[in-house]
């Protein structure tokens, strides 16, 4: 009987769980190791984030849904693995520390046949000073919580503009190499929303402060679309979006500070500015969760399973290369971690071999570059790759071979919506395949018949349905697994 | 708050505007129906393109 132990309970390692959980004969079991207790849809936090949904359309408690399924649950993080085991045990191992209000700061190990390191990312707030919800003076919709947070202070912000005030509302990346523009990109316009909504627009200056060199970069080197018979930039598409609703865009900037109501950034050309603001969503760079890793006599192997940002090295291409000579390739496709045939890292955990972004400096050296996104629909393929290669191996032997699901083949959508109801919101919708682009099969990256953009009404019912259904997937009712991820 | 502070936002002055007929469309009923259809079914062949 095997024992699998997955670090994570998000998007990838909540998919994981389920498929293992659906797909492994009686006796071998699947604990999940999560520090929260609940499981939450992050797209939607953008409405949390402006008070159009509560806390609680977007949450639900974990321990029971696996009560139910018969899926272990640890509430606890995960500090160190031990993949040659330990002087009792030669079977892999982790270490966690425990949570949950009951037995919170105990430490345990935990030992397992096959792991998957799905732990999500660590918010860095810290990269940037003065940036964050906690020490800082910036909102964020990063954790549910924080988006609770961010919608009271955007109403603080709509009330001043209600007296009279002019106000200036910030939204974009607090780091020269953050990731998640899209959701930013969402969030800019869902408060544009609520300002039209509210009647205060024209009091309101809304600036999108991002590291993206152009708009419509959104961390892919941007797309190409297929616009009636004409090849259309994301940039050209994005910048009507941004004239029409009258928000205004800094590109390229990276964000140095944050001092009560003052951003200070440098941009790709050099310049120092600052920015007054009222009201700021920046999002934080994310890094690794804080995991060593150590050998079978205690001697610390963190710098062989993990890159020097905290995310795992699996089968990827980790050689420098020149952006020029960046393939597809070179990304994982098995998410199995180096030397190890029974860990993998799935999600944001896997380390990226580059980012998909040119890479870009300011002339004193400052990179500013968007990091590779790998959340929402691949996050959930790389999950269940890694369950379906874990499964092979348990019933038919451990030389089966690994499942395969690289981002350089598979496509994903950002849809970016805006208002609620079924007549009076609006999305600018995308889809990319793949999303790592192939300039050797496709001239402009991509396959334009799956490479889209639009905006309109049916993107914010298709936003409203992938809540729904991601949330009934989530919670593992009755077939559950054939929405797919 | 000042709103003094020089920033140097990107002109947008040359990106398309949409026109009336285009913002209509974005909220037509019966086209914005076509539209989910097709976006579903393109998310579909997506999922079939994966293999997984």
């Amino acid at each position: 009987m095997a024992d699998v132990v997955i670090l994570g309970a998000g998007v990838a390692g909540h998919t994981a769980a389920l498929h293992l959980n659906r797909l492994l004969p009686s006796g071998h079991t699947v604990t999940v190791v999560s520090p929260n207790s609940w499981w939450n849809w992050i797209p939607s936090n953008i409405w949390v984030g402006v008070g159009k949904m509560p806390r609680e359309a977007v949450v639900f408690e974990l321990p029971p849904v696996y009560a139910a399924k018969g899926i272990r649950f640890r509430q606890a993080r995960a500090v160190a693995i031990r993949p040659e085991g330990d002087a009792e045990s030669p079977r892999g191992a982790v270490d966690i520390v425990r949570t949950d209000a009951d037995h919170k700061g105990e430490v345990e190990r935990i030992h397992y046949d096959y792991l998957i390191n799905a732990t999500g990312p660590r918010l860095r707030f810290d990269l940037t000073p003065g940036l964050g919800p906690d020490n800082g003076h910036t909102v964020s919709v990063c954790t549910v919580d924080h988006a609770v947070q961010a919608a009271a202070r955007l109403r603080e912000t709509i009330e001043r503009l209600r007296e009279g005030l002019p106000q200036t509302l910030v939204v974009g990346m607090g780091h020269g190499r953050c990731t998640c523009e899209g959701a930013a990109f969402e969030y800019v316009f869902n408060v544009d929303h609520e300002l039209r909504e509210a009647g205060v627009r024209d009091r309101a200056r809304l600036v999108y402060l991002t590291n993206e060199a152009r708009l419509g970069d959104f961390g892919v080197d941007g797309l190409t679309f297929d616009h009636r018979g004409f090849q259309t930039s994301s940039e050209l598409w994005t910048s009507s979006l941004y004239r029409e609703r009258g928000v205004e865009a800094i590109v390229g900037a990276h964000v140095h500070r944050v001092d009560p109501g003052v951003i200070s950034y440098e941009t790709l050309d050099g310049d120092r500015q600052e920015l007054d603001f009222d009201f700021a969503m920046l999002m934080p760079p994310f890094g690794g969760a804080s995991l060593h890793a150590f050998d079978g006599e205690g001697a610390d192997i963190t710098s062989q399973l993990f890159a020097p940002n905290g995310f795992m090295r699996v089968d990827a291409d980790y050689f420098p290369k020149p952006y020029e000579q960046w393939r597809g390739t070179d990304w994982p496709s098995t998410y199995q971690a180096l030397g190890h045939r029974n860990i993998f890292a799935v999600g944001i955990a896997f380390a990226p071999p580059h980012q998909i972004s040119r890479p870009r400096a300011s002339p004193i050296g400052t990179v500013i570059a968007p990091s590779a996104p790998r959340t929402g629909m691949p996050s959930g393929v790389m999950g269940k790759t890694a369950a379906l290669t874990i499964t092979d191996r348990i019933k038919h032997g451990d030389d089966r071979p690994a499942h395969q699901a690289s981002m350089a083949r598979m496509g994903a959508a950002t849809v970016a919506s805006a208002g609620t109801g079924l007549r009076r919101g609006s999305a600018a919708t995308m889809t990319m395949m793949p999303v790592v682009p192939d300039y050797r099969t496709y001239p402009t990256g991509r396959d334009l018949a799956d490479t889209r953009g639009e905006i309109g009404l049916s993107g914010h019912w298709a936003k409203v349905l992938m809540h729904h259904l991601f949330m009934y997937k989530a919670k593992g009712r009755p077939g559950w697994h054939l929405i797919p991820e | 708050m000042s709103h003094e502070t020089y920033s140097p936002a990107l002109d947008l002055g040359a990106a398309p505007v949409p026109t009336g007929r285009t913002l209509r469309m974005r909220q037509n009923l019966p086209y914005q129906a076509f539209r989910f259809v097709a976006f579903s079914l393109r998310m579909f062949r997506m999922v079939l393109k994966r293999h997984v």
